[in-house]
């Protein structure tokens, strides 16, 4: 007998507390779709078991899971199925591919791209350059690349907003992400806007890398690593020598850094956690705590159909967009059944994965069909993507509707203080 | 964040609560770690089926025989009958078409074969009107490849009861090629490939095979997830078909679970899938807020609470090894104070811990230090008092505890 008596759970992502109960195989997108995938239990807990006896029982299938971690919000015992299986990928990596090395450096991929938008945009949607690169790079044909931005979102911030943000009284830091960087700046812009109507200066951190998820997703985890470190020190400056809270308009961004950077990569970033937040939250609680007031224009009208993305369902933080969008008098809203859409991040872009990732999304494309709404919302990008080459419908993320919605003048009179 | 009524815990009890409170105009958030135990229902639910080891046909007339302490007491044994009338009205509007009623008990047939006195049990699956099968003969269906019934056990059982049993072999190709993992060729997972009608068909053509009109086939429930798929099948054979619960997940189970919380969020409940209630601030015997895991320091604020987070098996009660108690506010536990009291020696005698539990007043208010907390009311499989598994009153203390609390919330009003 031993010594001592174990009385907590000691195993990494609460391995030991898996009953074997299989709830998580019911709610697997990917599993409900393609029999190649064994499910999150055999590809979870019940396969590690082995893999810790002998590593060849490493099962290639264990890539087919996308990462959604709809298994962790159904278990019922608290085992993180998808750290689990990601950590299992991480442990048996192999030589990424041309294309999985393109699609996950999104920071070298966006600083070629917006420097020749025009002709990068151009050339990416010609049907011969799509077929070429479904033959030859295995990215499926039926994608189209999120257009690039002319300007980045960083250089328009130092040229039209940096010089006044030092005039407010509360600060935060952006972690602005790729995708505002390189697509879509204006989801920066709108978040500037609706910060400084409450009165907070927004600022860049002082180094910002790509969060890693594509890299992870990529079999890239020490590049990814690096860059998380480096996202932390940043953060870290920002937190305890600026006294600025980070906030953020990626789902998934956020969720990586938060959650990912301790569960699979390994990254102590326990003084920060807790400072890095979702915009729609930390707004979401400015209200809540009667710090700040909001006026609405009242000629706005608009119907939503709010789409929980993946990871903003693990945070358990959709709530916070969804009351948000409560908050809007002209704004209709109809809250979607939370469910895949498929893309998930790089997966979908995969000619080997583009069969399942249509069919994983096809019940979330028919509700939105249904619900009919004039833009659907939601915190994640690549859901925006996928929702609006499948359905037509245009995406919105929270903070630009909100940034819409706004008597911006007479919001930041409200606020001045 | 302000709700009228804040639910912790989102199984058959919490969801009951949450619609009820809804259906009377309430804002009403439930907080659920992880998916429910209905994912482990067969199908069927259990208002009474045995008081001092007998079998019980009239549960209502029976229940005056129950002890003390049991928690119909504190719903009122005079109110059951009426209040399971209400819980059956509520499946019925959730779209959950289920057979039976409050005074006469019908028999479900369990997994393994053998019977068992029941309240309401899901459309589709076999059930009789006596613990005695009026059966001569069955074929029973065998899937290739299936790990999820064990047909052996069932077999077995229904012979011991005089029935002849036939077994059928089936093997269509859609079904059996579907899972290249083994392990994972379980109800669950055919139930969503037999939502496809080409893959039915094929099932009803299998069927008709080996079957023949005259026959009552008994297989094992593995469609209709979530769609009209089992009376399609019926449709398309010979043969009248009953069904079987399977091992767990079991596919009548997901069922009743998904209807609940659809239906809960259309009526504009709030369901927080995935998070957990860490704490809770209690100050002159009244709840002020909770805070969970992941809202963090965001408080939930609400008029009412309800604890309904169920027995051990869901964490709303814990034994270590000195003590049982309420993990998250700590509150008075009716348990025997020798940890030697807990258990008997044999494993299906009618173990003492199966009735420990969260303590309460007569209206259900959970108690704090001897005191009831005014707002906070305990329901469903966490409440101290009885022993579902021997007494067969499981889903019946879940769902009429719960409307008792709503209705006490909404008169209150």
């Amino acid at each position: 007998m031993a010594a001592t008596t174990q009385t907590t759970f000691a195993s990494a992502n609460n391995f030991e507390q898996c009953l074997k109960c299989s709830i998580c195989t019911v709610y697997c997108p990917v599993a409900a779709v393609t029999t190649a995938y064994p499910g999150p239990k055999q590809a979870g807990p019940d396969g590690e078991r082995y893999r810790l006896k002998d590593p060849k029982f490493y099962d290639e299938a264990l890539k087919l899971c996308l990462n959604c971690k709809r298994c962790e919000v159904a278990c019922p015992s608290e085992v993180r199925i998808g750290d689990i299986i990601q950590r299992a990928r991480m442990q048996h990596p192999q030589r990424p591919k041309l294309r999985d090395v393109l699609l996950a450096n999104t920071d070298v991929m966006g600083t070629m791209a917006t420097s020749m938008a025009p002709v990068v945009n151009l050339t990416l949607g010609m049907k011969p350059v799509k077929a070429v690169m479904n033959a030859t790079l295995g990215i499926d044909k039926h994608r189209t690349f999120p257009a690039y931005a002319s300007q980045k979102f960083e250089t328009w911030y130092r040229r039209h907003a940096a010089q006044t943000q030092e005039s407010f009284s509360k600060h935060v830091s952006y972690f602005h992400g790729c995708y505002v960087n390189y697509n879509y700046p204006q989801l920066g812009k709108d978040l500037v806007t609706v910060m400084n109507a409450l009165g907070y200066g927004v600022h860049l951190l002082e180094k910002e890398k790509c969060c890693g998820v594509a890299l992870m997703a990529n079999g890239m985890h020490e590049q990814a690593k690096r860059q998380g470190e480096t996202n932390m020190q940043s953060m870290r400056k920002s937190i305890n020598e600026l006294k600025r809270p980070i906030i953020t308009t990626s789902s998934t961004c956020t969720f990586t850094m938060r959650d990912e950077y301790d569960h699979v990569l390994g990254i102590d970033n326990r003084d920060v956690r807790d400072h890095l937040s979702l915009a729609a939250r930390f707004i979401y609680q400015l209200i809540d705590n009667g710090e700040v007031k909001l006026a609405f224009d009242p000629n706005f009208k608009m119907r939503v159909a709010y789409h929980t993305a993946c990871h903003m369902q693990r945070m358990g933080w959709a709530i916070f967009s969804t009351q948000l969008l409560r908050m809007i008098p002209g704004l209709e809203l109809i809250e979607l059944e939370s469910q895949c859409c498929g893309i998930a991040g790089t997966y979908g872009f995969k000619k080997e994965n583009y069969e399942n990732s249509q069919a994983i999304g096809a019940g979330l494309f028919q509700a939105i069909k249904e619900a009919d709404p004039q833009y659907v919302a939601t915190d994640c990008e690549t859901c925006k993507w996928q929702i609006e080459m499948s359905t037509g419908v245009p995406v919105l993320n929270p903070i630009s509707i909100l940034a819409q919605a706004l008597d911006v003048e007479k919001t930041k009179q409200l606020n001045q203080n | 964040m302000k709700f009228d009524t804040i639910i912790i815990g989102g199984g058959l009890s919490g969801l009951t609560c949450g619609i009820a409170l809804s259906q009377k105009g309430q804002r009403v958030a439930i907080v659920a770690g992880g998916q429910n135990s209905l994912h482990f229902n067969a199908g069927s639910m259990e208002l009474l089926g045995n008081v001092d080891g007998e079998e019980i046909a009239h549960p209502v007339e029976a229940a005056q025989r129950l002890q003390p302490n049991h928690p119909y007491r504190k719903v009122g044994i005079d109110h059951l009958e009426e209040l399971a009338q209400e819980a059956k009205t509520l499946l019925d509007k959730a779209g959950l078409t289920m057979s039976g009623n409050a005074k006469e008990n019908h028999w479900r047939i369990t997994p393994i074969g053998v019977t068992k006195p029941a309240w309401l049990t899901l459309e589709g699956l076999a059930t009789v009107a006596s613990s005695q099968l009026p059966w001569k003969a069955v074929t029973l269906v065998e899937l290739e490849g299936f790990i999820d019934s064990p047909l052996q056990f069932v077999e077995t059982n229904l012979a011991a009861q005089g029935v002849q049993v036939k077994v059928a072999r089936i093997a269509p190709a859609v079904l059996t090629q579907a899972r290249r993992s083994a392990s994972e060729m379980r109800a669950t997972s055919l139930a969503k490939i037999l939502r496809n009608h080409q893959a039915l068909a094929s099932l009803a053509a299998e069927i008709n095979q080996v079957t023949t009109a005259d026959e009552l086939v008994l297989m094992p429930m593995f469609l209709g997830l979530d769609d009209d798929a089992l009376a399609a099948l019926q449709a398309q054979v010979k043969p009248r078909l009953a069904f079987l619960p399977t091992l767990p997940p079991m596919v009548p189970g997901v069922r009743i679970a998904t209807a609940l919380q659809h239906y809960f969020k259309m009526l504009g409940g709030t369901y927080l899938l995935g998070d957990k209630v860490v704490d809770g601030l209690i100050e002159d015997n009244t709840m002020r807020h909770i805070t969970t895991a992941k809202l963090q320091d965001v408080l939930l604020k609400a008029d009412n609470f309800v604890l309904a987070t169920g027995s051990f098996m869901s964490g709303g009660v814990v034994a270590d090894f000195t003590r049982i108690y309420e993990p998250v506010f700590g509150l008075d536990v009716e348990a025997p104070a020798n940890r030697a009291d807990w258990t008997l020696a044999e494993v299906m005698d009618d173990q003492p811990y199966m009735s420990c539990g969260v303590a309460t007043d007569d209206t259900l208010h959970a108690l704090k230090e001897g005191k009831a907390v005014k707002n906070l009311f305990a329901i469903g499989s966490v409440l101290s008092g009885h022993n579902a598994a021997v007494q067969g009153d499981g889903e019946g203390v879940d769902m009429l505890t719960a409307l008792a609390v709503a209705h006490r919330i909404t008169n209150r009003q």
